[in-house]
């Protein structure tokens, strides 16, 4: 039954597909225009080794950046919470600091770390540390206060209020903000790869592009969707696991 | 109850207290016996709430003092027991982890703290039900695995804040006469704050009248009926007859 509710969850997109095949198929469009979605299946599969080689490359860069950008949101949401006037400082600049377009300091970024891995790292941390930042930022300024109340009237230090009720209270948020930035992730790494470098699917897409291999560009983009989907789930899945009463409410609503 | 009549644990002297420059209590003198079940009684928003908070410690007053056993506390956190009308339980942890707060807080071990807390289950009514969420359990059961989590913390003085005034009539009786049966099994401490005189009445052994703005006690008034109380004392006269004083007194 679920199974069958999936499939008819996902029915525009089949449509879609076969609309797009049937439109290349019958010469409506160009191939050299818009390649077919069997063009683009088959060349995932021809080129399967190369791809493999880029992608590796590209996905290590996400999740360190991803990484690192989890760790730096969770001590600047951290400080943020604790110190009233971090907070009301850093805020602003963390707007900001979304507002520049990354595409255009791109060279400067290159300038400074140069053509290796680190200028892609730096542009997912960019685009990562943002959501998980506000998340945990604002889940933490959540956390109802007579419950506050409540355990220090027990006695409970600053570190117990944390350990005991403010983090895991924002775990959910937490999670909320580390979906957005996982999709951003890949996204984020590719933009990196198009700044300089000599490996990864965004040097592998420009090349592509360049010779006019359109199959081989949207072979890059399948797994760029695929390898953000995955992760998204995968960090779901660790949602659940992480939080077995949050599911149970769930099961409780159905 | 066999309690030593002078046996007092709390005791709190000349207590004020000012909100943004508006006196909100004034001159408040109230004790508390071991074993003794003590009613604040008075209309909503009166400043019950704000003695209480006094009591816990999360507030200082502007005069007064507040001794727990001869010994000045005014001021400090940790000495007393505090349970709201919000359940407040962590929706992450069990009922086990959830009464194992306090416990955690003084030091103990998580195990040692969740060994304990399951020992007294059964005296709570909570048998079978350690291992479930906040999310699975009603607004009754979630009310006793708060009492359970308070008295964890002390049972020797704890404040009781219009605990079941969330809960629906028939739920809040036997919440009621449950409460009883539960303070006589662990001979614990109440100061009870409510605005329903019928509730004073039936669970109080004396109950302090406040009202008026800034606060003060104006009565203090004695529950002669017997105990433990059963749920036929609602219709005697003596209880009527308290009822109508009191509202009298609340009426003046």
């Amino acid at each position: 039954m679920k199974k069958f509710q999936n499939i008819g969850d996902k029915w525009l997109l089949f449509v879609l597909i076969i609309l797009w095949q049937g439109a290349v198929s019958l010469g409506w469009v160009a191939p050299y225009i818009l390649p077919s979605p069997l063009a683009i299946v088959k060349e995932l599969f021809a080129s399967f080794q190369i791809l493999l080689y880029h992608t590796a490359i590209t996905f290590m860069e996400g999740m360190a950046g991803l990484m690192a950008a989890t760790l730096i949101a969770f001590f600047t949401a951290l400080a943020m919470d604790r110190y009233p006037g971090v907070k009301k400082a850093l805020y602003p600049l963390l707007v900001i600091s979304q507002t520049v377009p990354i595409i255009i300091i791109a060279p400067l970024i290159a300038m400074w770390f140069g053509f290796g891995i680190a200028p892609k790292i730096f542009v997912v941390i960019l685009v990562c540390f943002f959501p998980i930042t506000i998340s945990l930022a604002d889940g933490l300024s959540e956390v109802d206060s007579e419950l506050i109340d409540l355990l220090r009237s027990m006695g409970a230090t600053p570190f117990d209020i944390y350990t005991k009720i403010k983090l895991p209270y924002t775990l959910s948020n937490f999670f909320s903000g580390l979906k957005i930035a996982a999709t951003y992730s890949i996204m984020g790494a590719v933009i990196g790869e198009w700044l300089g470098g000599k490996a990864g699917l965004g040097v592998y897409m420009l090349r592509a592009r360049n010779s006019f291999a359109l199959e081989k560009v949207f072979a890059s983009i399948l797994i760029i969707v695929l390898l953000s989907i995955g992760i998204f789930g995968l960090i779901k899945l660790g949602q659940k696991k992480a939080m077995p009463w949050a599911q149970l409410q769930e099961d409780e609503i159905k | 109850m066999n309690s030593c009549p002078d046996n007092k644990i709390l005791e709190i002297e000349g207590l004020s207290k000012d909100y943004k420059g508006q006196p909100i209590l004034e001159n408040i003198h109230l004790e508390l016996k071991e074993e003794e079940f003590v009613t604040l009684l008075g209309p909503s928003g009166c400043g019950k709430s704000t003695l209480f908070n006094l009591i816990a410690g999360l507030i200082t007053p502007k005069t007064g003092t507040i001794l727990l056993k001869g010994e000045d506390v005014t001021g400090q956190t940790g000495r007393v027991s505090y349970m709201h009308q919000k359940d407040l339980l962590l929706p992450w942890r069990d009922v086990i982890g959830n009464g194992a707060v306090p416990l955690e807080i003084r030091g103990h071990s998580k195990e040692d703290a969740r060994r304990e807390v399951a020992d007294s289950l059964a005296v709570f009514g909570l048998d079978g039900h350690g291992h479930k969420y906040p999310s699975q359990l009603s607004g009754g059961m979630r009310q006793r695995v708060s009492l359970l989590r308070t008295t964890m913390f002390s049972k020797e003085i704890m404040l009781l804040d219009e605990p079941f005034g969330g809960l629906d009539a028939m739920t809040r009786f036997a919440m009621q006469q449950y409460l009883l049966k539960v303070l006589k099994e662990i001979r614990g401490s109440v100061i009870f704050i409510t605005h329903d005189i019928e509730e004073a009445v039936f669970l109080s052994d004396r109950i302090y009248v406040m009202k008026g703005a800034p606060a003060r006690i104006v009565d203090e008034v004695r529950v002669p009926l017997e105990k433990p109380r059963k749920p036929e004392i609602l219709s005697l006269p003596e209880f009527h007859a308290l009822r109508e004083y009191i509202l009298k007194q609340l009426e003046e």
